[in-house]
């Protein structure tokens, strides 16, 4: 395989990127931008911490693997036989981090100077597994220090509460970083088993915008990438029920205002359904919660809620929830009055004068997302592997109707299938 | 950073500096009101951004305010309270979408900056000068759920305890929020008293960021200032205190993880060289992922996910912090003051000190990127008295020998230790 490269041009916007295939098997997406010192690179995986149980040849079975091993894995890959990556990325001043979320593992780093030399290490240590009983184990005590600091979060326990509320059998609903007793499972070869079945140049994608140049890029993929073996891999169906499972959860840790997160549980389409959805739900929920409604308005005056009142669209490959949440003294009123909002607005339509702040303000942030290289390699990023282009995002908030956001809400959503989470004091 | 800074005196003690960078979409102006961070002011002044931001004159209605923001791309209006060193500053800041990019040609940085001064100096009071008595009585109420907030991230609430103990008596200690008990008897006549007060007497900073015209900002800000009644109040900066009392205190809280917080006196670095020394020698010693503390309290003893360090200029105090098990504190303290002892005695390579600067260098030169982060970058010079850009600064950065490390290491001084346990409440 050669190759290729293609240029893809929006007006609205003024501005491109290239989609490279390279002979590797692996897809760049690479945004050049104009006057930035910085460049910014991410190189990942369709890989999160849903995936446990999977299949991985056509005539093999399916097998449950322990919760948490894609981030142990994330931890780990930093590791080689010499030193460590952090230690190569020292003698190029790069910024280098990496994180695991529900679906996907990423690796960066964001650097002013010497982006070549960093964009070596981030390939070639990201293809390079190498792991041992003894480095595995002491992952240990870091990861267990990881996963007790957000057991203390309340933020984070409000919304594990909630999807373990709305999810019957969803991996969603488990822990990025797993457990305690689930880690402890976790050996080299397990590490080497799904570093082999998901880290397949097929399955990943880099991205990259700012200060760079295409042919450097070029230059170090083919010098550091192998072309990847054939890509199979088959993702367990969970079987999960249509219905949440409770519409109340509650948990009490130290926090000053209780704190809640509201979840309206939707009926999953395919990944690229749900993340192109994704953006006439924002639509909707800015329409019905955001600061200039008067839903909200009736709730802040009567002191309900507070300025830290939002919302946002939790969506991935086989799951999308549409989540309200807040501090707030009287959490149940306060759900009352969300789900009526909800239903009624499903029922009679939304005001024009209020659809068209909430489509501009949703236009502007999409907007707003590309003058930075960091919102620019993200949204190049996470577009990938929906196979939804950065540029379709921004044109579909600039040509929504409140009718094509009123038939995907309804199709999508009932008022009545969502759940309460509450953190008390 | 290709773009330099223009600062231009608009009116008394109030000043515009603005960086043009025409690779954005959005621009971004910020209005700072500077004051003296004291007890007896810093409650009422820290509700004033929060009433302010609810409406003016022109704008009356927060629904319609709202609206008005929305329509204009979902222009982003904050407004909320800092402080640096002994300087409270109340900021409302507007970021909107740059004229090219909006539909139908609209005046974007006019409109904006026409708001925020109507919201600044034209709020919405009533016949008797004051505030909506229903503002009030919300906006205090989200004032003392704000200063308790701190009690949802164990991280912050134990820093923030333990700066309350080394700074005890100083300004530096003054939380910028201020206090519940005050916070509870704010008056209305108070708030709008501590509103004139500030329109009138604070230090006036505005920044403009972006691709837009900072001349139309200009004109704008400076036809209200001459409008307005200014007698700029001259204030007395507090001054750092080399060394204190060593202070060690625990609490105890229902958590599953402990907050080690450990302080730092520097001997009160004075000269720019020396503040210089002091952020290298704090980046080698933990600001890394190939520092001290995380090669060792988290690599090879695993005690822990994160162990930083960090120097703030502002106060000439070190910081290092951890999250750990409850039995690990001894071992955890123990390492942390070791590796001190490495850093100080010069255990420490070229290698090492050359790697560090240059991360250091690496994150000076992507200041330019964000405009969030070119208003901080130069706010936080201005409000310092020394303005430098991000390319003066890894100059300076640069020199900084082996010898001025071991020299600032040895400098450090424990002064505070605190650490949140597990435990019922006592």
């Amino acid at each position: 395989m050669n190759t290729t490269v293609e240029k893809i041009e929006n007006e609205r916007l003024g501005s491109c990127y290239y989609k490279v295939k390279h002979s590797s098997g692996l897809t760049m997406l690479l945004a050049p931008m104009e006057g930035f010192t910085t460049s910014y690179a991410m190189f990942g995986t369709a890989y999160g911490s849903v995936d446990t149980f999977i299949k991985t040849d056509e005539k093999g079975e399916f097998k449950k693997l322990p919760e948490g091993i894609a981030h142990y894995l994330e931890h780990k890959l930093f590791e080689s036989e010499e030193c460590s990556a952090f230690d190569r990325y020292a003698k190029t001043g790069a910024n280098a981090n990496a994180f695991t979320s529900f679906d996907r593992t990423s690796y960066l780093f964001t650097c002013s100077q010497n982006f070549k030399e960093s964009l070596e290490i981030l390939l070639d240590f990201v293809t390079h597994p190498y792991f041992t009983a003894e480095t595995v184990a002491k992952e240990q005590g870091i990861i267990g220090q990881e996963i007790r600091m957000y057991d203390d979060s309340p933020d984070w326990r409000v919304l594990f509460n909630l999807l373990g509320a709305i999810y019957h059998k969803n991996p969603v609903k488990i822990d990025i970083a797993g457990t305690k007793e689930s880690i402890a499972q976790i050996t080299a070869d397990l590490l080497y088993d799904c570093y082999n079945t998901f880290y397949n140049l097929h399955n990943m994608v880099l991205a990259v915008a700012g200060n760079f140049e295409i042919d450097d890029v070029l230059k170090v993929a083919d010098s550091v990438l192998k072309p990847a073996e054939p890509f199979f891999l088959e993702r367990g169906d969970c079987g999960e029920p249509e219905e949440v499972v409770t519409n109340f959860v509650e948990q009490h840790l130290p926090v000053s205002v209780p704190m809640f997160t509201v979840g309206f549980k939707g009926k999953t389409g395919t990944e690229a359904e749900n993340y192109k959805g994704s953006v006439l739900d924002e639509i909707f929920l800015e329409a019905l919660f955001d600061d200039y409604t008067d839903l909200y308005r009736g709730l802040y005056d009567e002191g309900a809620i507070n300025a830290t009142f939002g919302s946002e669209v939790f969506c991935g490959r086989n799951y999308i929830t549409l989540l309200v949440s807040g501090e707030s003294r009287e959490p149940e009123k306060v759900y009352e009055k969300v789900k009526a909002g909800f239903a009624e607005a499903l029922e009679h339509g939304i005001p024009e004068d209020v659809f068209e702040c909430a489509q501009k303000s949703v236009y502007g942030r999409y907007l707003r997302a590309t003058e930075r290289v960091e919102g620019v390699t993200t949204t190049l990023f996470n577009g990938y592997f929906p196979g939804v282009d950065m540029y379709e995002m921004i044109e579909a908030a600039a040509t929504a109707t409140p009718e094509t956001v009123l038939e995907r809400i309804r199709n999508t959503y009932c008022a009545e299938n969502s759940a309460l989470s509450v953190i008390r004091p | 950073m290709s773009e330099t800074l223009v600062r231009k005196e608009i009116g008394k003690n109030a000043y515009l500096s603005s960086i043009k960078e025409t690779k954005f979409k959005s621009d971004r102006i910020t209005v700072c009101l500077v004051t003296s961070l004291k007890r007896e002011s810093v409650t009422v002044n820290a509700l004033v951004p929060f009433v302010l931001r609810k409406g003016c004159k022109s704008c009356p209605d927060f629904t319609e305010l709202n609206k008005k923001l929305a329509k204009m791309y979902g222009a982003i209006l904050d407004a909320d309270v800092s402080k640096q060193a002994d300087l409270q500053i109340i900021e409302l800041s507007l970021q909107f979408i740059d004229d090219r990019f909006a539909i139908g040609g609209d005046k974007m940085t006019e409109q904006a900056a026409k708001l925020l001064c109507d919201l600044i100096f034209d709020p919405n009071l009533d016949e008797n000068g004051l505030f909506p008595e229903k503002d009030l009585e919300l906006e205090r109420s989200y004032l003392i759920d704000t200063i308790n907030s701190d009690l949802n991230d164990k991280r912050v609430y134990a820093i923030k305890k333990t700066s309350g103990m080394i700074f005890e008596g100083e300004p530096f200690g003054i939380c910028r929020y201020g206090y519940v008990e005050d916070a509870e008897k704010i008056t209305g006549e108070q708030l709008s008293a501590a509103w004139r007060e500030l329109v009138k007497t604070a230090r006036i900073e505005i920044m403009f960021t972006g691709p837009g015209e900072p001349e139309t900002a200009e004109k704008v800000f400076a036809k209200r200032l001459a409008e307005s009644e200014r007698e700029p109040a001259s204030f007395e900066r507090a001054p750092i205190v080399p060394y204190s009392e060593y202070k060690e205190a625990e609490e105890k809280m229902d958590i599953v993880q402990g907050k080690l917080v450990m302080a730092f006196r520097m001997g009160a670095p004075e000269t720019e060289r020396e503040k210089n020394a002091a952020r290298v020698f704090s980046a080698l010693y933990g600001g890394t992922p190939f520092s001290k503390l995380f090669m060792n309290v988290r690599e090879k003893l695993s005690l822990c996910y994160y162990v930083l360090s960090h120097f703030e200029r502002a106060t000439g105090v070190m910081l290092v912090d951890s999250g750990i098990e409850f039995e690990s504190r001894d071992a955890a303290q123990a390492e942390i003051l070791n590796q001190l002892e490495a850093v100080k005695s010069g255990d420490f390579t070229d290698v090492e000190l050359a790697q560090t600067k240059l991360i250091i260098k690496n994150s000076l030169g992507s200041v330019g990127d964000s405009l969030g982060a070119v208003e901080s970058w130069y706010m936080t010079g201005i409000l310092d008295g020394l303005i430098v850009t991000p390319e003066e600064d890894a100059a300076a950065i640069d020199e900084i020998t082996r010898e001025e490390i071991i020299a600032i290491a040895n400098k450090a001084k424990l002064t505070t230790v605190f650490f949140l346990k597990g435990g019922e409440k006592e």
